[in-house]
Formats: structure tokens, C-alpha cells, sequence
């Protein structure tokens, strides 16, 4: 950037408003976790590690923890080629109605999130799937799907349609064409779009409120029940394990497709 | 190519033949015209799950709760709507909703965009990986964890009230009023802000700025009348996804709210959980989506689609 003094003062100061705003509930969380004391104080009481001691023993979190990872997990092995395959047909192919299936596709972007999360609710109570956990990472695919249609839809745009041609001109038949040439080339879109879709599933709140119960909770929820009653730092240990889950997410993306991706221009 | 000397065909290249197979027989040539129905078919069943559910909605909302039995009412009426008018406190909440959204968006989308712009147009590639790790972080990490950060940091011996008290001052109340919920709100859209405005700025070359300020203008018109009006498709936007997410907020009213300003989110999941009436509770679903969809397009139709358009976004 160049510029005036002025120019470069008010910015950065705005920046680094911005940063200390979005960076301190973390940097605060962790603090915290490290605390040998009983409440969560500032300054911390001493440095202990009895906090992350005593998570290691508290069942119904680890509970929680696995049941996140499995609705997780169903979310992104559903997503994958769902989002995939819905990405490659609204660029790809010409179709009818398709500024209706692009409004349709972005449904879930565009309907509020709890009321997205009482309609599943009521349906799959309807169809007695409700209480089960599955059809919980059912629901958060079906919520964050625009975000992998939107991932994989970016690689494919880059994709010259020519190198299928050739494919197909050199004799490939359809399914070795996609193998070895189209699903390569939107790799980049794949990876992008299921570690999204893992980590937004790993967090996912509301929508999960309405379709757990005390037998099928997950963190995110059991987290906010905790919130709500005492705040004991066990709580920021829990917190912590997010925060070393979002950067192991940030270190990934960038080292598998670079975090620079998101620069790109329209 | 399968019939002669098939000891020496490698074992994925007969699976590969396999598949090739098997999809002619599932999906002959001659349906060929609709291989991208067929490659839609699946996202179209996944998100018509929530259509159904949607449907569900609708019809509960025109339902009235039978005090006797405490069940819905078969007969259809718009009582559930006639309640949202007729009771003060809904209009009020919506009232809130509205004031907290707008004052959320603009304070958002003010410290969006230089975050925004700094990160395109620093020469420092060191500066624009910590820029970007700095906004995915708190990306990455869900809105309970981040209240509960502020939680910490606001509460009543959290961290603002302990320095204050070791220095003589008086405690504050902090939290649990409609001020945390607005600045907690605004630390949670940032990234989503500058995540929508950064391809706008992107696309605009610094030349364009060089010029301007060639021409004698101060960078703070050239900001007001080249860079801000360029990258109006990025302030869109992020504008229409910011307003909306805080519109239909839950959690951060909820933990920073403590119960004493709730959004129309709130009192959806109260009608449901509290007092037990999910016909008024669909009726406010279904309100708030109209409410929501209203504002977009008359957003959209004075002012363009932005980075949002739907044409941008497959081409």
C-alpha cells in the first residue's frame, strides 16, 4: 500500500481494531484454560494443567466429542459427492430452469438457520428419525451445501472444457474421462469444500440444538448447556480443543490449496 | 481389448471396465441429453429435504393451539398471525431485531473494509498470511465458543471488571444487555465481511487509485469516489449476508443476552420450547422469512446483486 501518513494511521489502527477484536476471546479463552484456580479469573490464579486433567475424565464430554466427529463425518462423506457432482452440472451443463436451480441450491444459504433447524426437526419427527444421530449430520450437509457447491463450482470455472474433449477423442470412455481428467482438475475445490464442510459441521450450533437430545448432544450444544449454568474453566479447556482444531484446519488449507485462494477475484 | 490376453490386464483397469459397464447399463447413451439432471438429481433431493420440512412450517403456522389439550387445532386460521400483530412485545422484539441488525451492519462493514483492503493491497506477504490467519481463525471457531470468550472477557469478575477493580475503579455491567449482544455480533460478522469484500477489491487495479491521486484528489476522496464505488459489489454483499445472519441470530442474543433482549430468533425457540405453542412459533418462522426475503431483494433491486449475483457466481 502506499500513501500519506493519514492514509496509512487510520487504516492500520482500523485493522488492528479489527484484529484484536476478532483475535481476544481466543487469546483469553486459552489463558484461562491454563488456570490453577477454581474460577475463571484475570489475572489467571497460577499455571496449572488440572483443567485439561480433568476433561481427560469427564465422560459425557468425550461423549459429546465422538458423537461431533461421526455427525461431522457424515456430513462431509455426504457432501463430497453431492456437492461435487451438483457443482460440475450448474457449470458445465446447460439446462433448463437454471437460474431456478441456482435459487433453489442456495436455499439453505437463504432460509434462516433456526428455522431450517425447526423445519428438520418436524420433518424427521414426522418420519421417527428423530433422536437418532445420524440424520443430524444429515441436516448439517444440507445446510452448508452452497458452501461446497460454491468450492468445487470456483475449480471448475478454471477448468478448460477442452481437456474433456481430448479425453474423449483419445478414446476415454465417460468414466475414466472424469477419473483422470475432470476430478483431478477440481481437486483443489474438493479439498477446499470438505474441510470447510468439516470444520463448520465440527461447529455447527443451532440447527444441531433442535435435533439433539441429552442422549445424542453433541459439543457445540453441550458447550452452550454448560454456558448457560456455571461457567467453571473446564469449559475454556473444552474451548481450547476448538481453537487448536481451527488452526490445524487453517494450516491445512493453506498447505493443500493455500489460504491465497480466497484473494482471487470474481 | 478385454477378449485377448486378459492375464495381462492390470486389475483397475478391469474395474475401471466394470464401471464403464455398469453406467451404460444405469445410464444408457440415449439418455445422454440429461447427464447434468442426473449429476443435479442428488443436491436436489438433499436440499428438498428442507423444503419438506418448510412445508411442515407453513402448515403448522395456520394452526391455532387448543388451550384444553394443548395440541394444534385442526381447522385452519390465521389466529398465530393475528397474535404477532395484536401482542406489543412481538413487534417490539422485531423492532430490536431491526435496530440491532442495521447498527451491526454498518459498524461491520466500516472496520470490513479497510481489513479488507489492507490485506489485497499490502506489498508484505508476511503481513497478508497473518492477516489471513487472523480472520479464518475465528472463522473456524463457532459462535458458542467466541460467546463464551466474551463471556470471560465482559462478566462480572471477568477480565474488563478485575483490572478495573485493581485499580480502584467501580464494576461495570458489561454483559447481558443489548450492547454486548450488538458488539458480539459485530466480532462474529467480520470475517464474513471481509471474506465477501475482498474479491471486489481484488478486481479493482491500484492504477485506478494512482490515477486519481495523479490527478490531485487526497486519498480520502479518491477512496470516496473511486474505491468505494468500485467495490460496491463486495459492500453489497457482505451488507445483505450480514444483515441477515444478525436478523436471525439465536446465540449471541441468547449467551450475551442472558434473556434480557431477545432477537425474533429467541422468541421462535421460546414459542416452541417455553411455552409450548409451535403453531405461533411457525407463524413467527414463517414471518421472519418473509421479513428477510423482502428486505434481500429490496436490496437487491436498488442496488444490484453484487458478488452475490447469481451470474458471477457460475461464469
Amino acid at each position: 500500500m502506499r500513501g500519506p501518513v493519514s492514509k496509512k494511521l487510520i487504516l492500520w489502527s482500523l485493522v488492528w481494531f479489527s484484529i484484536i477484536t476478532m483475535s481476544l476471546p481466543t487469546i483469553i479463552i486459552i489463558g484461562a484454560s491454563f488456570t490453577s484456580g477454581e474460577m475463571i479469573q484475570f489475572p489467571p490464579e497460577g499455571f496449572s494443567l488440572r483443567w485439561y486433567q480433568r476433561l481427560w475424565q469427564l465422560d459425557d464430554f468425550q461423549q459429546a466429542l465422538l458423537r461431533t466427529f461421526y455427525v461431522s463425518v457424515i456430513c462431509t462423506i455426504i457432501a463430497i459427492p453431492v456437492g461435487t457432482l451438483a457443482a460440475i452440472a450448474t457449470v458445465r451443463y446447460r439446462m433448463r430452469f437454471q437460474k431456478t436451480i441456482q435459487v433453489y441450491l442456495l436455499l439453505p444459504f437463504t432460509v434462516p438457520l433456526v428455522v431450517s433447524g425447526i423445519s428438520m426437526m418436524l420433518f424427521f419427527g414426522e418420519i421417527r428419525i428423530l433422536g437418532q444421530l445420524w440424520p443430524v449430520g444429515v441436516a448439517l450437509c444440507i445446510i452448508n451445501i452452497p458452501f461446497m457447491i460454491w468450492s468445487v463450482s470456483a475449480s471448475v470455472n478454471s477448468l478448460d472444457p477442452e481437456l474433456e474433449n481430448a479425453a474423449y477423442n483419445c478414446g476415454a470412455p465417460p468414466v475414466q474421462a472424469f477419473l483422470t481428467v475432470t476430478l483431478p482438475a477440481v481437486m483443489p475445490g474438493v479439498i477446499t469444500g470438505s474441510l470447510l464442510m468439516f470444520i463448520l459441521a465440527f461447529n455447527e450450533f443451532l440447527v444441531s440444538l433442535f435435533l439433539t437430545d441429552s442422549r445424542t448432544v453433541t459439543l457445540p450444544v453441550q458447550i452452550y448447556n454448560s454456558v448457560r449454568s456455571v461457567i467453571t474453566p473446564d469449559l475454556a479447556a473444552v474451548s481450547v480443543l476448538y481453537i487448536v482444531f481451527a488452526l490445524l484446519a487453517i494450516w491445512l488449507l493453506d498447505r493443500l490449496v493455500g489460504l491465497e485462494i480466497f484473494l482471487r477475484s470474481k | 481389448m478385454q477378449s485377448r490376453n486378459s492375464k495381462n490386464i492390470p486389475a483397475s483397469w478391469k474395474l475401471l471396465d466394470l464401471a464403464e459397464r455398469l453406467l451404460v447399463t444405469i445410464w444408457p447413451a440415449r439418455l445422454n441429453k440429461y447427464v447434468g439432471w442426473g449429476f443435479l438429481l442428488p443436491a436436489l433431493l438433499l436440499v428438498g429435504i428442507l423444503l419438506i420440512g418448510l412445508g411442515y412450517i407453513i402448515e403448522y403456522s395456520f394452526h391455532e393451539l387448543d388451550l384444553a389439550t394443548y395440541r394444534l387445532k385442526a381447522e385452519y386460521s390465521l389466529t398465530n398471525y393475528h397474535t404477532f400483530i395484536n401482542r406489543p412485545v412481538y413487534l417490539h422484539i422485531l423492532g430490536r431485531t431491526m435496530l440491532a441488525s442495521i447498527i451491526v451492519t454498518i459498524i461491520t462493514l466500516i472496520l470490513a473494509f479497510p481489513y479488507a483492503y489492507m490485506l489485497v493491497r499490502t506489498r508484505s506477504a508476511m503481513m497478508r498470511k497473518f492477516l489471513l490467519i487472523a480472520l479464518f481463525l475465528p472463522f473456524f471457531i463457532g459462535q458458542v465458543v467466541r460467546a463464551y470468550g466474551w463471556l470471560i472477557i465482559l462478566g462480572k469478575q471477568g477480565f474488563v471488571n478485575s483490572i478495573l477493580t485493581s485499580i480502584g475503579l467501580p464494576e461495570l455491567d458489561l454483559i447481558y444487555n443489548f450492547q454486548a449482544i450488538v458488539f458480539g455480533l459485530i466480532q462474529y460478522m467480520l470475517p464474513f465481511a471481509i471474506l465477501l469484500i475482498i474479491p471486489a477489491i481484488t478486481s479493482i487495479s491500484e492504477d485506478f487509485e494512482l490515477a486519481s491521486e495523479g490527478l490531485g484528489a487526497n486519498w480520502v476522496s479518491t477512496f470516496r469516489h473511486v474505491v468505494l464505488p468500485m467495490a460496491k459489489p463486495g459492500l453489497v454483499g457482505s451488507f445483505v449476508v450480514v444483515f441477515t445472519l444478525t436478523m436471525t441470530d439465536f446465540a449471541m442474543p441468547e449467551i450475551l443476552g442472558g434473556g434480557t433482549s431477545d432477537f425474533i430468533a429467541n422468541a421462535i425457540y421460546d414459542s416452541f420450547f417455553q411455552i409450548s405453542n409451535p403453531g405461533l412459533g411457525a407463524a413467527l418462522s414463517v414471518l421472519l422469512v418473509a421479513i428477510g426475503s423482502i428486505i434481500v431483494t429490496a436490496i437487491f433491486y436498488f442496488a444490484g446483486t453484487g458478488t452475490l449475483g447469481i451470474r458471477q457466481k457460475t461464469r
